[in-house]
């Protein structure tokens, strides 16, 4: 299957990601060469088949809502931040 | 391993080791990160200078150092993930399978170079060098954990880690000539792995020999509350030398490079005079994994990569005026052609009304292909499989491009779709390069694996590309 410019462009802004022209057409013919490889999957019969999610697993496991942390963690965490004031990481403005 | 006996202990050992390691790392640039001190301090041994050389070793992994792949976390180094986007981000904690490494006397001396996220056959994906293969830097180590295998190969660790979602671990273990383990998925922590397929990807070891690779994954394994997939250490008892291998028929028509053919038949043979019963098998499916594999892998990417926004940490493009604009432009300089290409495919093949074609599709051949498996486990203990069918091959080369690249996943994905451990184990060094073959197991069968690769390691121990630290220290 191919993959029309725009159908890409779309994609593409869904997963946030703006492309560049000669990028955009190098991903167009990468993107459809994969498409028509998984064309291949039709040609299964998963009529009685369940599908499967994870290979091996456990029932859904839950915990306690509190901090477990055992250490402190969040200055480290806030060194990562690419802008920074006092505690709170700064975006261009929303409005 | 006698050889590495105090290495970071004895100052004198200690500094032959580390200028090697710096030297025959420039040809390989296996390292992202190369800082052995750092590491000692962080496992709380001491200054190497500071511990007494009769310190006894009364844990099990006591005074080895070993290499980490850059998208496991350990606190104080870069987590990089061979991305721009995370080129200057620092680990604020360890993962669990790091952590059990360390309090059992391991020691991290650096991070290993990956293609972006794990996306990658080659380590030529990654944003920073490409790696080079030890037994011909002209050639690729494999990937995505090439630098973690090309370390291993030139002798400068014993072990280190890896991640393999369709074939990671095994594949760079295969193209340098060492043994590489893709545990039961679940069985090691995935607490500290920055995610790229989830449902897939497991942490798994490479490692110069079968001893090692056991040691570590005994340490490594358990359930770990911090990771909600990991399951409790189940162990299958090995059927020893009456274990049966399967074969599966559909390889007589697959294509194969003649020096890994070579290998195949070769191993076939040694295993044969060992004892080891070999009968045919089929997996009907093996033809539809890359495709299902590529689906789900790309799908969960997708949406895994969503968390990368340069907001909160990250690379971010500050002449951005509004938070959507920041997103599309750091996400669009930060990430690498590959890791945009899976995204892309992801984000589609999960788009409403392409869902049903894709996505749910390729989780019931997912399914189709357990099947397949547990058939085949009904009647044989393991099968074999080549891991790769070529050996080492170019960077850029035309007949080995990204798509052939994918479509060569075939004989490692299988694994990861089903779950179950597989190992890829040097089983010959064929015009110059090494081969290696691989062995998967139902859930929880990785001792039988380590008795069936013991076995051959007595045959055929792991080579030494030609030049390594061990022939620079002699």
């Amino acid at each position: 299957m191919h993959m029309e410019k725009e159908e890409l462009y779309t994609t593409a802004y869904m997963a946030r990601l703006k492309l560049s022209e000669t990028e955009s057409e190098d991903l167009e013919k990468a993107v459809s060469r994969m498409l028509e490889y998984f064309e291949k999957m039709m040609e299964v019969d998963v009529e009685n088949l369940e599908p499967t999610t994870h290979a091996l697993l456990k029932d859904n496991r839950l915990r306690k809502d509190e901090i477990t942390a055992k250490e402190q963690t969040s200055e480290k965490i806030l060194k990562n931040a690419p802008e920074l004031e006092d505690r709170f990481i700064v975006t261009p403005n929303v409005l | 391993m006698p050889e590495w006996d105090k290495i970071l202990s004895n100052p004198e050992k200690f500094k032959k080791w580390k200028e090697a390691a710096v030297f025959l790392d420039k040809n390989i640039k296996c390292f992202l990160e190369f800082d052995p001190e750092k590491g000692i301090k962080l496992s709380g041994t001491g200054a190497p200078a500071d511990r007494p050389e009769t310190e006894p070793a009364d844990k099990p992994l006591s005074g080895i150092p070993f290499a980490v792949k850059d998208n496991i976390a350990v606190k104080s180094f870069k987590l990089t993930c061979g991305s721009k986007i995370l080129s200057n981000f620092v680990s604020p904690y360890t993962a669990t399978a790091v952590t059990k490494l360390q309090n059992n006397g391991a020691v991290v001396i650096g991070k290993t170079n990956l293609d972006e996220f794990g996306m990658g056959s080659s380590t030529e994906n990654s944003a920073f060098s490409p790696t080079h293969n030890p037994w011909d830097v002209k050639r690729v180590p494999g990937g995505s954990s090439g630098g973690s295998a090309a370390a291993v190969a030139a002798g400068l660790v014993p072990f280190a880690l890896g991640s393999d979602t369709g074939g990671s671990i095994r594949q760079p273990a295969s193209f340098c000539g060492v043994y590489g383990l893709k545990p039961t998925y679940g069985s090691v922590s995935r607490f500290g792995l920055v995610a790229y397929a989830s449902s897939l990807e497991v942490i798994g070891i490479i490692s110069k020999t079968v001893s090692m690779l056991k040691n570590v994954f005994n340490v490594m394994k358990g359930e770990d509350p911090l990771d909600h997939s990991s399951l409790p250490a189940e162990e299958k008892t090995p059927a020893g030398k009456t274990a049966k291998i399967g074969l599966p028929k559909e390889l007589k028509s697959i294509e194969l490079y003649p020096s890994v053919r070579k290998t195949l038949d070769s191993t076939i043979r040694n295993y044969k005079q060992m004892g080891y019963a070999i009968s045919e098998i089929s997996l009907p499916t093996l033809e539809y994994v890359v495709s299902a594999y590529y689906v789900i892998a790309t799908a969960e990417a997708s949406a895994n990569l969503a968390r990368f926004d340069g907001i909160r940490y990250g690379e971010r493009d500050f002449s951005a005026e509004n938070p959507e604009e920041l997103m599309l432009s750091s996400r669009n300089r930060g990430f690498g052609k590959e890791v945009k290409l899976r995204i892309l495919l992801g984000t589609y093949v999960l788009r409403s009304g392409f869902q049903e074609q894709y996505y749910l599709r390729a989780q019931k051949i997912r399914t189709a292909i357990r099947k397949d498996l547990q058939k085949a486990f009904e009647s044989v203990d393991a099968v074999l499989l080549p891991v790769y069918p070529r050996p080492a091959f170019k960077p850029g080369s035309k007949e080995m491009d990204p798509f052939s690249q994918k479509l060569a996943d075939i004989f490692t994905s299988t694994a990861n779709l089903a779950g179950i451990p597989a190992v890829s184990f040097p089983a010959a060094v064929e015009e110059g390069l090494p081969v290696g073959m691989q062995l998967l197991a139902p859930p929880f069968a990785e001792k039988l694996l380590f008795s069936m690769c013991r076995d051959y390691e007595k045959v055929f121990p792991s080579p030494n590309p030609p030049d390594n630290y061990f022939n620079r220290s002699i």
